[in-house]
């Protein structure tokens, strides 16, 4: 029955998304701006996309840093729009997609103060959309101890501090470690969260976030090869959800190269078709070869799963189904960017393409 | 060229001392000019190398550039993280020096540390092959620019000192040893020039004295004659004396100036 309620509170904003969702660049365009040759070439092609109003003011010789910025100035600005407009279950909603950009920033704020770097500086490196009120705050802080104690509890992702980390493992753990156990906890829980929500919405983003689950524990894997993270530490990073929880996930933990992952992998269907022809001896570090990578078919898959949520209607998955093709978006553009300005053309369509 | 020279007192002593400078300047000519080879040699391979190092420079760093490109495409932004979990330094430099025919070059070794340094976790979540395709990329791109650099150095202090040995070369092939020459020869033409001048006063003496023996020889002859003339016989005997007594009073006759 959600159905009938639910453009009371979510119809504009569904319409806004769906109509961003049409701003997104679309194949022949991206072909039209990968024939670029110069920086200049590019700013034109993209005058007719949403981000030719953005360039317009940006002097001559573009930088891609520049291109960046902008690019995620305009997403910060639009998802803040839906933010401002959002009624109580949206509201709620759109605040956990952020707790995501959150961790990173708090991990940045912590990896600062460690370091005792001036936290001014610092806020300024802060993903726009993980601005949480008490984050000024943060500054004020000198110690690790005090930021725990007197920002973080307040902070939306006390919960996950409070399960997984205690002040003293935030002075010696690895800040990715800490990142990822945060990353893991925030998974768990807006998945939780979104099975509460009930049915199309609850559906729809378990895919989403199962997939996100699975693809961070294969990377997990493959990128804890030969360092110093323990298989007992590597199996807690795992989110406990996904595809892979916890059978894959077990056999993961204990695997020592790509070709044991390869081979746990083809086990699962819709993994199978992913590994196939893929590099994998990419650890190696062949920079040379063009061939996708897993990342790239992860992203090509990530695609897939929230173009695919546009198709049902009545379900909050839009919100951030749109956030991350958008993201998605900005990177290719920032890809194609770079190839231009590097003078490496033959890696240009490397980009994922979305419609 | 009016023969330039030094200013030194035409003696033998000088002479001397100035044909051992001779000797001490060609020696120094011939070792400063093998020195200029020896380094012109040591120019071009360097020379060479500095070549292949650019080419190469630029593939590998547009390599390392484009796989920081894909670590972006792929992790975002980790720039500050990496930057703040570097605690030590993985990539160091030594320098040193080379001696080639006496020039000091420095020399800068890259020495790496094995294992993938603090961030080796970084981009865990996403994106870790990435990140360390990307290091290695730009290590290779800093040992290639250290190599460079040192080899630059050594490019521009050899050509400095090239230029100045091969203008001590040429000073000393030019300036020092023409007038070395110069001055030997000016002594040696004075020398001679005092020789001969001794020899014609030797004449001179000589031909005085030999006039002069012939008049006091004639002036004997002179005497004698007149005292036989007189018939004076015993008083020519007796009278020797007083004769040759009139003859020594009359030798006060000018001094003879050369």
């Amino acid at each position: 029955m959600n159905e009938i309620h639910f453009n009371v509170d979510a119809g504009y904003l569904e319409g806004v998304v769906r109509g961003y969702r049409d701003g997104l660049i679309t194949s022949p365009q991206y072909l039209n701006l990968t024939q670029c040759e110069t920086m200049d070439d590019l700013k034109l092609q993209l005058a007719t996309t949403d981000y030719g109003s953005l360039l317009q003011n940006e002097p001559s010789p573009l930088s891609t840093s520049t291109l960046a910025a902008r690019c995620t100035d305009a997403l910060v600005a639009e998802f803040q729009y839906l933010q401002q407009n959002a009624a109580e279950p949206i509201s709620r909603f759109l605040d956990y997609i952020t707790y995501g950009y959150m961790i990173d920033n708090v991990i940045l704020l912590i990896t600062g103060t460690l370091h005792e770097r001036d936290t001014h500086d610092l806020l300024e490196k802060c993903h726009p959309l993980g601005f949480f009120d008490s984050m000024p705050a943060l500054c004020v802080a000198t110690t690790v101890k005090e930021l725990y104690h007197t920002v973080m509890v307040d902070s939306p992702l006390a919960g996950y501090f409070r399960e997984c980390l205690s002040a003293e493992d935030l002075n010696e753990l690895n800040m990715e470690i800490i990142r990822n156990t945060l990353y893991k906890a925030y998974l768990e829980d807006f998945d939780a969260y979104c099975r509460s929500l009930g049915d199309p919405t609850a559906t729809i983003m378990s895919e989403i976030l199962s997939f996100e689950a699975d693809r961070r524990t294969v990377n997990i894997t493959i990128n804890s090869f030969g360092t110093e993270l323990s298989k007992d530490d590597r199996a807690r990073l795992y989110p406990r959800l996904g595809g892979m929880y916890p059978e894959a996930q077990t056999k993961l933990a204990r695997v020592d190269d790509m070709d044991q992952v390869k081979a746990i992998l083809e086990q699962y269907g819709e993994y199978r078709s992913m590994i196939v022809g893929v590099n994998l001896s990419m650890a190696g570090g062949d920079s040379g070869s063009s061939a996708l990578s897993l990342e790239d078919r992860f992203f090509a898959k990530e695609v897939q799963l929230n173009k695919d949520s546009f198709e049902q209607q009545f379900h909050y998955g839009v919100f951030y189904s749109w956030l991350r093709l958008k993201e998605q978006e900005i990177r290719n553009v920032v890809w194609i960017a770079e190839c231009i300005s590097q003078h490496q053309k033959d890696k240009i369509a490397n980009y994922t393409n979305i419609y | 060229m009016a023969a330039v020279r030094d200013n030194v007192f035409p003696t033998r002593m000088n002479l001397t001392v100035t044909k051992t400078r001779l000797k001490g300047a060609q020696t120094g000519h011939s070792l400063l000019k093998r020195k200029s080879e020896a380094l012109t040699t040591r120019f071009r391979v360097i020379l060479r190398k500095i070549e292949d190092a650019k080419l190469k420079m630029g593939k590998v760093m547009q390599t390392a550039s484009f796989s920081l490109a894909e670590v972006a495409y792929i992790t975002g932004d980790i720039g500050y993280q990496v930057r703040e979990n570097a605690k030590r330094a993985t990539f160091k430099v030594a320098a040193k020096q080379e001696n080639v025919s006496g020039v000091l070059l420095p020399a800068f070794e890259a020495e790496v540390r094995a294992g993938a340094g603090q961030f080796e976790l970084t981009g865990l979540g996403r994106g870790g092959q990435q990140v360390q395709r990307a290091r290695t990329a730009y290590v290779a791109a800093v040992a290639m620019l250290v190599e460079l650099a040192s080899l630059q150095t050594a490019f521009v202090i050899l050509d400095e000192i090239i230029k100045v040995t091969n203008r001590r070369v040429n000073a000393i092939e030019y300036v020092i040893i023409p007038r070395i020459e110069n001055t030997i020869a000016h002594i040696n033409s004075e020398l001679d020039e005092q020789d001969r001048e001794e020899f014609y006063r030797l004449k001179k003496i000589q031909s005085k004295k030999k006039e002069r023996a012939a008049r006091a020889q004639k002036e004997i002859d002179e005497a004698a004659r007149r005292a036989i003339a007189d018939g004076n016989l015993h008083q020519a005997v007796g009278g020797d004396a007083p004769a040759a007594r009139d003859l020594l009073a009359e030798q006060a006759d000018e001094d003879v100036i050369f």
